[in-house]
């Protein structure tokens, strides 16, 4: 029995770890959040913390040399993990879409947006290919792409980045899935067509109720659209809660570093706060808590021990030794 | 009172594009006719979109690529025609730092051999002088001696970063210009970097033309600020009058897109504008951003704005700048980031 | 003058060790492909053989025997006799000497001209560049081993000018490609932060430039190298290459040709050799190059 309230994606203890000459290095390394119906659910890091790796394992799209060695992903019930890559297909782009940074990179450049467009209802629903591609100007029109009969025979080259990624967006949303993730969607595209397109995806979840997994770096979009947020660091969740709570109330030294570290709220032309040192090499992290060495609380204790998340008020979690008893 | 150190007159650079043996050659109008200047200790921020030409404006300033037309003063002369050999003796006066760190750094140089270049070139060539010059610019950015010897691939991007800062310095510029010189960094980076900048700058007395898309360090870096579009100028002022009097709807459309970092921003409203920025080979007649203007009139179709001063030290490109009022939008935004954070 | 001294050997020693430490890690790389393993191994092989032939070899290659001709392979003469007598094994290893020897210049040469011509085409664009390529392009056109031997006819036979015959007429191949890797590379940020501290042309191409591009004309000259060995075979083959008695490999199909019912081994040996340098000198390119190449890319 699927309830109303009961969370759409639960991911438990994952690990993604890739085998490489150099070591093992340890993406993500034991990781679990869980994202609600109709949310905006971000997941935000620096590079090398996990966050997309996360998202491409949750899509069951790790390949050699990288293997998910552990965890579970619960969707609607169903642990993915366990499922035989036959059935993950029929998840994929129907229930569970995403959308990546470089649309240039993602489209293919020698079929029209049309014909991408209508390649998912056609494996996902069999339809037609006349009825395919009638959905797929829909869908144009849906993106809010101006003439969209033209458009549709259109090749990915000639348009423009913000138009590129709104086709990305026609494609993932064609099936209608419950789950969009989003990997740094408008990273690469310019601040007014950042807007365009964020609005563009909050007004497709508002029409269909889907959840949005949005990865970024950005603080900005997570205060601006984000309902709850998970931090990433060192392939580690370090705190987790609703936006406001963050924000208002960082708890993990880390979070308070990275917000205090935004040029935001200083006299102009002043230091501003930062964070010392460089992030941990993913083969070898450090012992304890992945971040003490950069850490202006870290104790004994925090050099020794990893922290377990524990939860801090409603729905706040957070791993760290400051924390708890 | 005034004395700028770099003072740039209309000026204007086309890159001709040929479409064939036999079509008519078309013209990126990259930077179409711009005026500013900066003076000494300054840092003018120039804010632009892709396709506004703030790049272009960077690599013209330091003679990299060569003006179409237009003068460029760098501490009196005019250097828009001076030959590549007579520039010689300018470059050692400014410098630049580039977006992406490990692509401006010579693979196959280690740090000491980057950092050693610029020193060669100007005469500096005795060894030991080197050396030390060297090992001081190290200390100066955060780097040590244990760098010396490294190739930029192994060092981390905040490093190589360093080293690009630090061949930029060497030579004691008068002028330097840093090409979003954060953007591709790790937000804790990010900050290091700024900081690091921002005591240079200090201690050296160093001008800084910070060409940049993110307004958020713009606003923390610049005494005045410089808004392209296209090619233009749309709007210039200092710091805090650009961001709580905006007076161009550009301007404010930039504003309004910025993400804030702060969940009270989620609920202002927001000067909203739609389409994209139009292609620089063929851009709209009269104002530029009309197709995009909520406000155009028929005079903004057809007649190009000049930029005027309309306040002090504020310049406008738009003909009904006194008639409408969109600076509540900026401002709301503005009064978010100047609150002070929770003390954490 | 000592410090001077002591200061170079110093940068000598740490160059030579980094280089030497990269070297031990690439080799390892590099035996991680198989065919350019094999292709090491055979290029080893040939080297080997050229380097001690006077050792390896059981008589010397001029060493006529007519009662003993054209006997086929045997413990004492290995490949057999020719239509001198001559030992055919010794032949071929000596032959090996003039094979990599007349390979490695050809090389050289052709590497000297195509690469500086590339960078400079790549380089300076414009009226410059389109001069250069059209000369390229015009060599090109033109079949190596035709152009070769008109140039041949003009300056007389011979292993030299066989070799400057083949150099002038194939450099095009390195200049094409030196010219688009350096086109992509005048535009990075590292170009242009070169050229903002003021460094001269001719510096930016020889310190900048240059240095990137070496993994790119190692490839490329052991890719190159067999169809020098075979161009020269060829040319020696026609009799304008190698003149008696030295034991070209070209030379010697050349003369096993017309003896190919009566006594094959005449001709057979030496066509095996010059297949089997050709096969290891491309497997090896290609290992090399899958190597080098991404590597490269950023």
């Amino acid at each position: 029995m699927i309830y109303v309230d009961a969370p759409l994606l639960t991911v438990k203890n994952l690990k993604t770890y890739f085998y490489l000459s150099k070591g093992v290095l340890k993406a993500v390394d034991g990781v679990s959040l869980t994202i609600k119906r109709n949310e905006v659910f971000c997941l935000v890091g620096e590079t090398g913390c996990g966050k997309s790796v996360t998202a491409l394992s949750i899509m069951r799209l790790i390949f050699h040399p990288g293997k998910i060695v552990d965890g579970n992903i619960i969707y609607e019930g169903i642990d993915l993990l366990k499922l035989p890559e036959s059935e993950m297909r029929k998840i994929r782009g129907k229930e569970i879409a995403m959308i990546f940074q470089s649309p240039m990179k993602s489209l293919n450049p020698v079929f029209n947006i049309g014909y991408q467009i209508s390649e998912a209802p056609i494996v996902h629903f069999n339809l037609p290919h006349e009825d395919a591609w009638k959905k797929a100007v829909e869908l144009i029109g849906k993106v809010k792409m101006p003439d969209p009969e033209i458009r549709a025979k259109s090749y990915p080259h000639v348009l423009s980045g913000g138009m590129r990624q709104r086709s990305m967006i026609a494609m993932m949303i064609s099936c209608e899935p419950k789950l969009l993730i989003a990997d740094e969607p408008t990273t690469a595209l310019d601040v007014t067509v950042q807007a365009q397109i964020m609005d563009l995806l909050l007004e497709i979840k508002k029409r269909s109720g889907m959840s949005i997994m949005l990865i970024t770096h950005n603080f900005g979009l997570v205060a601006e659209r984000g309902d709850d947020v998970a931090v990433m660091y060192s392939g580690k969740v370090v705190e987790e809660g609703s936006v406001k709570d963050v924000f208002d109330e960082p708890l993990h030294p880390y979070t308070r570093g990275l917000l205090g570290c935004i040029p935001v709220g200083f006299k102009r032309k002043t230091e501003i706060d930062y964070i010392p040192g460089t992030l941990p090499s993913p083969i070898n992290p450090p012992v304890g808590c992945r971040f003490h060495p950069r850490c202006k609380y870290a104790t004994e204790k925090c050099v020794k021990e990893e922290p377990q998340l524990i939860e801090i008020g409603k729905n706040h979690t957070v791993a760290c030794h400051l924390y708890g008893e | 009172m005034e004395n700028p150190l770099l003072e740039v007159e209309d000026l204007k650079k086309y890159f001709q594009v040929k479409k064939g043996v036999f079509a008519k050659p078309s013209f990126i109008k990259a930077v179409d006719g711009i005026n500013f200047h900066i003076n000494k200790g300054e840092t003018l921020g120039l804010v632009g979109e892709s396709g506004s030409g703030k790049t272009t404006v960077g690599l013209l300033v330091l003679r990299l690529i060569d003006p179409t037309s237009g003068k460029i003063f760098f501490d009196g002369v005019n250097i828009a025609e001076k030959s590549q050999k007579e520039l010689k003796e300018f470059r050692k006066r400014m410098s630049i730092v580039f977006q992406d760190p490990l692509a401006s750094l010579n693979p196959r140089m280690t740090v000491k051999e980057t950092l050693k270049r610029p020193l060669i070139i100007h005469g500096i060539k005795n060894e030991e002088e080197c050396t030390t010059r060297i090992i001081n610019i190290l200390r100066m950015v955060g780097l040590g001696e244990e760098h010396l010897e490294r190739y930029p691939h192994e060092l981390s991007g905040g490093q190589q970063q360093r080293v690009a800062i630090a061949r930029a310095i060497i030579l004691n510029p008068d002028l330097l210009v840093l090409d979003e010189p954060t953007s591709s960094l790790d937000v804790s980076v990010q900050a290091q970097i700024l900081n690091l900048l921002l005591r240079l700058q200090k201690e050296l007395n160093l001008t800084y033309l910070f060409i940049t898309h993110d307004l958020v360090t713009v606003r923390h870096v610049s005494d005045r600020v410089a808004v392209m579009y296209v090619g233009k100028i749309v709007e210039a002022a200092e710091t805090d009058e650009l961001f709580s009097n905006t007076m161009h709807p550009y301007t404010a459309a930039l504003l309004s897109a910025a993400p804030i970092p702060k969940p009270e921003a989620k609920n202002i409203e927001r000067f909203v504008v739609g389409g994209e920025p139009p292609s620089p080979i063929n851009p709209p007649v009269g104002c530029r951003f009309h197709p995009r203007c909520k406000y155009a009139t028929e005079k903004c179709v057809k007649e190009e704005p000049q930029l005027v001063e309309v306040g002090k030290n504020h310049m406008v490109a738009c003909h009904r700048a006194k008639e409408i009022d969109i600076s509540s939008y900026a401002r709301k935004i503005w009064e978010i980031l100047m609150a002070r954070t929770k003390s954490v | 003058m000592e410090s001077i001294k002591g200061s170079l050997l110093k940068k000598f020693e740490t160059r030579s060790m980094l280089g030497l430490a990269r070297f031990k890690e690439f080799l390892l790389l590099l035996l991680h492909y198989k065919a350019s393993c094999i292709g090491l191994c055979i290029v080893m092989g040939i080297a080997f053989l050229a380097i001690f032939a006077p050792i390896i070899a059981p008589q010397h290659y001029a060493e006529i025997d007519v009662p003993n001709k054209l006997l086929p392979p045997s413990l004492a003469h290995p490949f057999g006799t020719d239509a001198l007598g001559r030992d055919i094994f010794s032949r071929v290893v000596y032959g090996a000497q003039i094979a990599l020897w007349v390979g490695l210049i050809v090389v050289l040469i052709e590497a000297l001209i195509g690469t500086s011509l590339g960078i400079i085409a790549g380089y300076f664009n414009g009226k410059i560049d389109k001069i250069i390529s059209a000369l390229a392009d015009l060599v090109w056109s033109f079949p190596t081993v035709v152009l070769a031997l008109g140039v041949v006819m003009v300056i007389g036979p011979g292993i030299t000018q066989v070799v400057i015959a083949i150099a002038i007429t194939s450099w095009p191949s390195f200049t094409r490609i030196i010219r688009a890797k350096v086109q992509s590379m005048v535009n990075r940020e590292f170009i242009l932060a070169a050229r903002s501290i003021g460094e001269s042309d001719l510096n930016i191409m020889l310190r900048y430039l240059l240095p990137n591009i070496i993994s790119t004309i190692l490839v490329l000259a052991t890719l190159t190298l067999p169809s020098a060995i075979i161009s020269t075979t060829a040319l020696s083959f026609l009799g304008f290459g190698a003149q008696p008695p030295t034991p070209d490999w070209g030379a010697m199909l050349s003369e096993g040709a017309s003896l190919l019912i009566k006594a094959p081994w005449v001709a057979t040996f030496p066509g095996i050799f010059i297949v089997i340098t050709a096969l290891g000198f491309n497997l090896l390119g290609d290992g090399l190059r899958d190597l080098l190449d991404p590597k490269l890319r950023w």
